[in-house]
């Protein structure tokens, strides 16, 4: 009975991304002394919190077959925006945030519905569309951050729950409804579908489309979210938001078992994968790596990840 | 001396004894035929004679009076044409046949684009191909593609053994004799054939030898001339497949009132025009045709998968919404595609998974989906369909083919449709489970369930169908009553000659 629930344990597809976050984890409490900390806990949790919310957006999309590059710069643009309402249009700051939230599901939809409409590769479109929507950006600010942000938001960017960073447990609730939507509704089990063999999923009855506008209008709110948390920890809306929210998600996703290809992973996997390469940043300032050097380290790392991966499935498909 | 020799082949995988002490002897001049259901073990023997799976467990392959264990140049003799079309559709068939150029003895670093068609018009004529050599592959005939598939394994130089896998599995009667006549001049030259089919009659007409594998094992070999179909069927199955009987439902004691189930009028669409039918209730009704007729554009059009250019169609009385699959689906009416690697399964989920997307409304539960109602389920359509599988957690992609078939008939059948569209359901798929299918498809249309079987077989339809509506070239050319019309007038009507009499 005791080896056959370890057994199962194994079989986890999550459980590879599981142990390796383990042992980095433990490996960086080792060799530094400062990684234990509560405040380097709460700096790894926060800066994990906005990168994770578009890490799920973009992993449901990869499961679905789909990419959106543009996740970055909308939810720069959606702070800046919303930034805009309240400081220059002097709109209610929570009013501005449900507007920035709606706007982020629009660039989404718009995304979605080129994607279906007119059949046009995702990777393709949203390279465009990042390159519009960031265009705008500049076009608004003219590249000049939005200041005094009104204190009664900054509580969610700033503020901690029982010590844990508010945008944090936000993070872990939306990651929660997303585990529920792909394991447990019809519409997750239509995700996987699709991302599985699209033509199989239609011949099924499954209304591609509509799925696949959906899941780009959630990934924009989403990101539309990080972005509204980022301006309210910074206090400003900087049109620099979210520049560096493109290739970790996807990254984390492969890591933590979502295809590119489609069909496979799911976003809790993703948010392992994220905290992975979370927790290597992290400890590559405390080594007071040159920062030089970080994207190097950084990027081997990922590269070994998903190499052992590919390895690793190479001989589970031996055994099966 | 056989020119390739295996003796007491054994092949495991963790936790499979896939192939065990097997031994064939294949001799040059002569075909030899590679019988046995799915998952019998042909491809892993196949493999290990095509040296692309290099590691038996136990036995040995002696090639040309050589181990190929110590002599793995030996391979270079072994040509192998997969089943499954692996051709580059975006390069011109000249392209296809000679890469990689170096093997066809095209080298150098330059490949003259004219000196590669010149060569390939020769093996175009020798196979009877009438694609031109600079026509891209993607925009030539499927039987075109097939041989060219043949004629590509020839290009090696080196080749003694040629091993088909189905060549004739998306062909029909012509073009079978196309490929028929290129295995016999290739037997004629001193080559070895290996011959694999689930076509009793092909297998009989064209095979010399004959080997038969079943649960990995061999269980019995010798020379066509001296085996029936039925010894040859009893030996692949290890059971006596009654398959004189016929699978066509009978008639319900008195005819429906009501409408017909499926009632078509007018529909054009893409490549196909003007097709008029009805279905009626506890029938199977037959659509037969050349490969290219129209047939399985009608279907999908019907289903909403492909557009409706002008017609009608209506469900049980009522006007059907062309266009819009889920609409079909949510009405009862199915469409199983002949594709089912590309139309059927979602090859990286589990059998629980790729039955589960399907019964959703029955297994919602107040917190979302019940995993343990859609256990149960799974449990009963892998029971009640005949599903062979380790667990319903193993990745459908590695069920064999006429199991996947299978999943996906239990899979359309827990929505209780009342209209089934199979487009040829027993492709590439052994003879006992075809009868499987044969029975279900029975049961289900005496059950009042409307069903329709696309087929190039004649010898499927003739056992299955109650009418047999023929088409040609995108048109309806007959609509037969089966029990009463003869062959000769069904072919006529397929290839699109003879009065097009009604007889139904």
């Amino acid at each position: 009975m005791q080896r056959k629930n370890l057994s199962f344990l194994l079989a986890n597809p999550l459980a590879g991304v599981f142990v390796a976050l383990l042992i980095i984890f433990v490996l960086s409490a080792l060799l530094s002394p400062y990684f234990l900390t509560s405040y380097n806990m709460s700096v790894i949790a926060r800066s994990l919190a906005f990168v994770g919310l578009v890490t799920v957006g973009q992993s449901m999309l990869l499961i679905l077959g789909e990419l959106d590059l543009s996740l970055g710069v909308i939810g720069g643009l959606c702070g800046v925006v919303a930034g805009m309402l309240m400081m220059t249009v002097g709109v209610n700051p929570w009013v501005a945030i449900v507007l920035g939230l709606a706007f982020g599901g629009v660039l989404g939809f718009f995304n979605g519905i080129m994607v279906t409409q007119l059949g046009l590769h995702s990777l393709v479109l949203t390279i465009g569309t990042a390159g519009i929507y960031g265009g705008i950006n500049l076009v608004l600010t003219k590249g000049v951050a939005i200041t005094n942000i009104p204190k009664q938001i900054q509580f969610l960017g700033r503020g901690d729950i029982v010590g844990i960073p508010v945008p944090f447990i936000i993070m872990i609730v939306v990651l929660a409804i997303a585990a529920f939507v792909t394991l447990k509704t019809p519409f997750g089990r239509y995700l996987y579908a699709i991302g599985n063999n699209p033509a199989a999923a239609a011949m099924l009855g499954i209304k591609v489309n509509r799925v696949r506008v959906l899941t780009f209008t959630a990934a924009g709110m989403l990101a539309a979210l990080a972005g509204l948390l980022m301006v309210s920890r910074l206090g400003t809306a900087q049109p620099s938001i979210g520049d560096t929210w493109v290739l970790p998600p996807i990254a984390a996703s492969v890591i933590g078992g979502v295809a590119t290809t489609g069909g496979v992973g799911t976003p809790v996997g993703a948010i392992l994968g994220a905290a992975i390469i979370g927790i290597i940043e992290n400890i590559i300032v405390l080594f007071g790596v040159s920062p030089y050097w970080q994207g190097v380290v950084s990027g081997t790392i990922v590269v070994l990840a998903i190499s052992f991966d590919a390895i690793s499935r190479r001989y589970m498909r031996r055994d099966a | 001396m056989a020119f390739l020799e295996v003796e007491g082949l054994g092949r495991d995988f963790p936790g499979v004894r896939a192939l065990d002490d097997v031994s064939l002897k294949l001799e040059l001049g002569r075909v030899h035929v590679l019988a046995g259901e799915n998952g019998a073990g042909k491809s892993t023997l196949v493999k290990l004679i095509t040296g692309s799976d290099p590691s038996p467990t136990r036995g040995r392959i002696v090639i040309d009076g050589k181990d190929v264990a110590e002599n793995p140049e030996k391979f270079r003799f072994i040509a192998y044409v997969p089943q499954e079309l692996s051709l580059f559709p975006h390069l011109s068939v000249a392209e296809n046949l000679f890469i990689p150029y170096d093997r066809a003895d095209f080298t150098g670093r330059l490949v003259s684009q004219r000196a590669l068609e010149r060569e390939a018009q020769v093996y175009l004529d020798r196979f009877a191909i009438t694609a031109k050599p600079s026509a891209l592959v993607r925009n030539i005939s499927v039987p075109d593609q097939q041989l060219l598939q043949i004629a590509r394994a020839s290009t090696n130089k080196h080749m003694k053994v040629l091993i088909l896998d189905e060549p004739t599995s998306s062909l029909t009667t012509t073009e079978v004799e196309r490929v028929f006549s290129v295995v016999k001049s290739f037997r004629d030259t001193g080559h070895a054939i290996v011959f694999i089919s689930h076509k009793m009659g092909e297998v009989l007409e064209i095979g010399d030898d004959f080997t038969v594998l079943r649960n990995g094992e061999k269980v019995a070999d010798g020379r066509i001339a001296d085996i029936t179909e039925r010894d040859l069927i009893r030996a692949m199955s290890g059971s006596e497949v009654s398959f004189e009987e016929h699978f066509r439902p009978t008639p319900p004691a008195e005819p429906p009132s009501g409408p017909p189930v499926l009632e078509v009028k007018n529909l054009s669409g893409h490549r196909f025009h003007d097709v008029s039918f009805e279905l009626r209730h506890g029938e199977i009704l037959g659509f037969a045709g050349l490969l290219g007729a129209g047939r399985s554009e009608v279907m999908q059009t019907i289903f909403g998968y492909l557009k409706a250019k002008t017609g009608t169609v209506r469900l049980r009385g009522q006007p059907h919404v062309l266009g819009d699959t889920s609409h079909s689906v949510g009405h009862g009416l199915l469409y199983l595609s002949e594709e089912r690697k590309l139309h059927g399964i979602l090859p990286q989920l589990s059998v629980r998974e790729n039955i589960g997307v399907s019964i959703l409304k029955q297994t919602m539960a107040r917190f979302g989906i019940s995993s343990s109602k859609e256990r149960a389920l799974v449990k009963q359509i892998i029971a009640a369909y005949d599903i062979k599988t380790a667990s319903m957690e193993k990745k459908i992609f590695f069920l064999s083919g006429g199991n996947q078939q299978k999943a996906i008939i239990g899979r359309a059948m827990a929505t209780s449709p009342s209209v089934l569209i199979f487009d040829e359901p027993t492709k590439g798929i052994d003879v006992r489970t075809k009868a499987e299918i044969y029975k279900i498809m029975k049961r289900l249309a005496e059950s009042g369930v409307g069903i329709i079987l696309i087929s190039s077989e004649m010898d499927e339809l003739r056992k299955c169908a109650s009418r047999i509506v023929t088409m040609y070239a995108g048109r309806q050319t007959g609509s037969f009553d089966n029990a009463t019309t003869s062959n000769e007038t069904l072919i006529g009507a397929i290839f699109g000659s003879g009065s097009h009499s009604n007889a139904a």
